[in-house]
């Protein structure tokens, strides 16, 4: 499905553009969104900041009231038992007094050290509740509760001030659990020279502070929490935690930093907000100290509830965006494919076009835009190609009739040179071969022989050019020779007449090489003229094959007019390898545009010294298609073989 | 001393008239509520040990109204836990109590500094200690170093020690310290000191019986001896069991604890269960151990003659 969806992207043009204005528009829209989204939740969560911190503030306010009362009340009265201490009994009054005056005021122990009254034992602790309507008073304290060792008494004793205990449960007089949590404000007595005697306690039913703080709900899903000096939660929605687990329990099993951060904040009375997770949710807590208490009270809010109206229209702007951007794709799909149909059945027409039917008609769209434009061109194109095409039929064929006729001149070309061998079956002192081998069709080498008055007239040249009009050259060297040398010349006057012929209307400036030789059959004595061409290897009999030292080069025949050539005599080359040949053979080329090279053709002569000529020219023959290795002939090549032997 | 001696004769005293009272049921009261260092004995009794011991055991916890102590006036227990201090502090005070089944290897008594000051320099400072005793050691610390600390009895809980209105408090390191973790106090190498690693390494809880009771009860101790210590090892094997049990004891007697605390000192506990030396779970008083306490209580005072390690335990 992937891969078929790149392929269809890949091969549409409407799908790329498509794509790359998705992606732009959506990285666009990306962009301003989340640049919106981020500006509008800071502006919202500042919002909710300042709102949870009012809400806040004004809880801790009205809890605050009640504190002060209690602690007012306690410090308006405290000086009645310490102005008394000569009358314990006195206790009872005033403990039920405070009652009486204050009704925030639940119960109030008026308790003093072991034996301060010493008629009255070690221990008296003077206690007033509320309870049923009235308020009854009794005394306290013995073995079994001994409460020197409580809190309420001993804070303030050792603190040396007054002070708030941590929220508890009291006993109730019939020595059960009281359901009811309360808290005590403590404060030393002391006599009149300053030294503690006991402690007053004012204590409060913190049911009320519970359910004021619990009520306190600036979001759906927010709550309240109030913990205690020691971490413990006071007030959580959670009732098994109350009492039972403080902030950091849960840290125990799992360190959260966060929370850990929070606990220390609000312990140290500090005011403010922290992230917190609950149940793997992401919450703020706002946090404030609750007066002198050493409480802290605070209230967690979810950042889906702080954020909920953010969400909301952040949610609500992603579906129009997402819908727009849906309908907007649709839109621009259908305006660009229409705009671009025509050019898918061009491309339709172009394939039929590509597949050999080029009178297909390419459709018209009268359009002269781009796309017009691109038909247009193609129908332009298409007529050229029809004529181009029809061009080259008619090149084609006229190609075809040229190589039929290059066949004919070439077979005429070799018809030419001798091509019987041996040729001189009755004579048994005439060994000599030779081959031509055109790199073209018809190709600019000539080579000839003839026996006249027991003379061997033979030649090898190479005209300078290749294909028609070096064979044409070649067809008239290799007549002007065949016709001077048969009325008895020498080399030297042979090629001498020759340039004069060729001179003459040599409008093109062409001009073979040639090495024109005269053997004399009955003394074996060979004349030669070297016109330019390359100089032939003599393989002496029982020697190394060498090239031939030549007194005179002379210049090639038919571009200078000037005199005579000079000719050369070798006095005896009987039973001696004479080579001739063109450049095809030292000069022929592999596919590194490595020469063959002479000193290999002196090698080749080497290994075949005294072998026939036929052997000698096959020899060389394959060792330039070796040479080769299968790459085209980059030279005409001709080699002529001649050996005299004792008749 | 008086303090100990009517602790112990009052215990003495319940011990003895309680099997008479009661003679079918066998009435266990741990020294404190319901928590996870009385695991063993949950377990022995949930998973029907006891039962399959032979004995109709039931466990009674006190409660804050009504002491261990008093439960025991009250003639309701046949026998108890103590630490090895406090039974040898109650056997100086006259009143012969035999172990029948010793479970703490280790001594769990820590003190803990407010500050972050080792509680060793705290000298003539105020520290916390349990009205009800478990403190021994350190009082025998506090002399023997010279630290003359001022000792604060509370209650119970830590609230004195978050308010400052004490320098230092003793801990159990089953309880209390963890308590104070949860409070958010730090922990340092440098603040605590504990007593099993500097010499006073002496082994706490352990199952104490009346010595006339154990004397024509032998069958019924040897029994609910070898029951507690089949729960002690179900506990080892099964904590994550335990740890429900030991919840359901905190939820029924309404226990101001939580499963992390429970948790807590259940692995404590298991842990003082084996032997520092042997790394063993040895179920015996260690007769080097009770030396210990004898030389340093009769060095401190804390009681007057000698208690050999054969008095204290069941023969």
């Amino acid at each position: 499905m992937k891969s078929k969806l790149i392929r269809y992207i890949r091969q549409s043009l409407p799908g790329k553009i498509i794509l790359w204005i998705a992606l732009l528009t959506i990285l666009v829209f990306v962009a301003s969104l989340g640049f919106m989204f981020s500006q509008s939740r800071k502006s919202v969560r500042k919002e909710a900041i300042n709102r949870a911190e009012q809400v806040l503030d004004n809880t801790v306010q009205r809890v605050t009231n009640i504190l002060d009362r209690v602690e007012v009340a306690t410090n308006n009265f405290d000086w009645l038992p310490v102005r008394h201490l000569n009358a314990p009994d006195s206790m009872f009054v005033y403990s039920r007094r405070i009652l009486e005056l204050n009704p925030d005021v639940k119960s109030c122990s008026i308790s003093f050290e072991p034996y301060y009254f010493p008629k009255l034992g070690k221990y008296f602790s003077v206690f007033s509740i509320k309870q049923d309507g009235g308020i009854y008073t009794t005394r306290e304290g013995n073995p079994d509760y001994d409460y020197f060792t409580f809190d309420w008494y001993q804070l303030a004793k050792l603190l040396d001030r007054p002070v708030w205990t941590e929220p508890y449960f009291d006993f109730s007089l019939d020595n059960a659990y009281e359901p009811d949590m309360i808290a005590s404000f403590c404060k030393p007595l002391k006599d009149e020279k300053g030294r503690y005697v006991g402690t007053i306690s004012t204590d409060i039913s913190l049911s009320w502070l519970s359910e004021t703080i619990s009520a306190v709900k600036p979001y759906p899903n927010s709550y309240s929490i109030m913990i205690g000096r020691g971490g413990t939660f006071f007030v959580h929605p959670d009732s098994t935690k109350l009492f039972y687990q403080t902030i950091y329990t849960e840290t125990l099993d799992h360190p959260d930093p966060d929370r850990t951060a929070l606990g220390k904040a609000m312990q140290a009375g500090e005011e403010g907000m922290k992230p917190l997770k609950v149940n793997g949710k992401d919450c703020y807590v706002f946090y404030k100290p609750l007066a002198t208490t050493g409480w802290s009270v605070g209230i967690v809010c979810p950042e889906s509830d702080i954020l909920s109206g953010y969400r909301k229209l952040r949610g609500a702007a992603l579906v129009i965006v997402f819908l727009g951007l849906i309908i907007m794709l649709d839109l621009i799909n259908r305006v660009i494919n229409h705009e671009l149909e025509p050019l898918g059945r061009l491309t339709s027409q172009a394939k039929t076009i590509a597949s050999g039917e080029f009178d297909t008609e390419l459709p018209d769209e009268g359009r002269i835009d781009e796309i017009g434009q691109l038909s247009q061109s193609f129908t332009g194109m298409q007529h050229s190609l029809i004529n181009y095409i029809e061009e080259l039929k008619q090149t084609t064929a006229q190609k075809a009739s040229i190589e039929n006729e290059l066949k004919v001149a070439s077979d005429i070309q070799m018809s030419m040179v001798p091509r019987i061998f041996p040729p001189f079956p009755e004579r048994k002192d005439i060994d000599l071969h030779a081959a031509m081998t055109p790199a073209k069709e018809v190709g600019g080498d000539l080579f000839d022989f003839f026996v006249q008055d027991e003379r061997l007239y033979f030649c090898v040249g190479d005209v300078s050019g290749k294909g028609i009009p070096a064979s044409l050259f070649m067809a008239v060297t290799r007549n002007l020779f065949r016709i001077i040398a048969q009325q008895g010349r020498t080399p030297a006057e042979i090629a001498t007449q020759i340039n004069e012929f060729l001179f003459k209307d040599n409008d093109q400036g062409m001009f073979v090489t040639m090495f024109i030789g005269m053997a004399d059959l009955g003394t074996g004595a060979l004349n030669f003229c070297n016109c330019g061409h390359n100089p032939p290897v003599l393989v002496r009999k029982g020697q190394k094959a060498a090239f031939m030292d030549l007194k005179y080069t002379n210049r090639p025949l038919g571009i200078w007019d000037e005199g005579e050539f000079y000719g050369e005599e070798v006095a005896n080359i009987r039973e001696d390898q004479l080579l001739l040949y063109t450049d095809g053979l030292n000069e022929a080329e592999n596919a590194d545009k490595e020469l063959l090279g002479n000193d290999e053709v002196l090698r080749l002569m080497d290994e075949v010294a005294g072998c026939p000529s036929r052997e000698v020219v096959l020899h060389l023959q394959l060792a330039v298609e070796k040479h080769r290795a299968g790459i085209a002939p980059n030279d005409d090549l001709t080699l002529l073989c001649l050996r005299l032997l004792k008749g | 001393m008086n303090k100990g001696i009517l602790r112990a004769l009052s215990l003495c005293a319940l011990l003895a008239v309680a099997w008479s009272a009661s003679a079918q049921k066998f009435i266990f009261t741990p020294q404190w509520t319901a928590q996870a260092q009385f695991a063993g004995y949950y377990v022995a009794l949930e998973q029907g040990f006891y039962r399959d011991a032979g004995l109709d055991v039931e466990i009674v916890h006190p409660n804050i109204s009504k002491s261990a102590l008093n439960r025991v006036r009250d003639n309701e227990s046949q026998a108890t836990t103590l630490q090895l201090c406090q039974a040898m502090e109650i056997i100086d005070s006259g009143v012969p109590l035999v172990n029948i089944l010793q479970t703490s290897m280790n001594n769990a008594l820590v003190i803990v500094s407010r500050e972050d000051v080792n509680p060793l320099l705290l000298r003539g400072k105020r520290v916390g200690t349990w009205s009800i005793g478990f403190d021994q050691m350190a009082i025998c610390l506090s002399v023997k170093e010279g630290l003359n600390y001022q000792w604060v009895p509370f209650s119970s809980g830590i609230n004195l020690f978050l308010t400052g209105a004490i320098d230092a408090t003793v801990a159990m390191s089953y309880n209390e310290l963890y308590q104070l973790i949860q409070a958010g106090v730090e922990i340092t190498d440098n603040n605590i000191y504990r007593f099993c690693e500097h010499g006073y390494n002496v082994q706490e809880d352990g199952v104490y019986m009346a010595q006339s009771y154990y004397e024509t009860h032998r069958e019924e101790a040897r029994a609910f001896a070898e029951a507690s210590r089949r729960g002690w090892e179900w506990a080892v094997e099964h904590p994550d069991e335990t740890l429900e049990i030991v919840m359901d004891y905190v939820n029924r007697n309404h226990i101001g604890t939580n499963r992390v605390l429970q948790k807590l000192m259940l692995d404590e506990i298991l842990r003082l269960l084996v032997d520092r030396e042997s790394g063993k779970r040895e179920y015996r008083l260690r007769p080097d151990m009770v030396q210990l306490a004898n030389s340093l209580m009769l060095e401190n005072q804390i009681i007057l003659r000698e208690i050999p390690y054969d008095k204290l335990i069941a023969r």
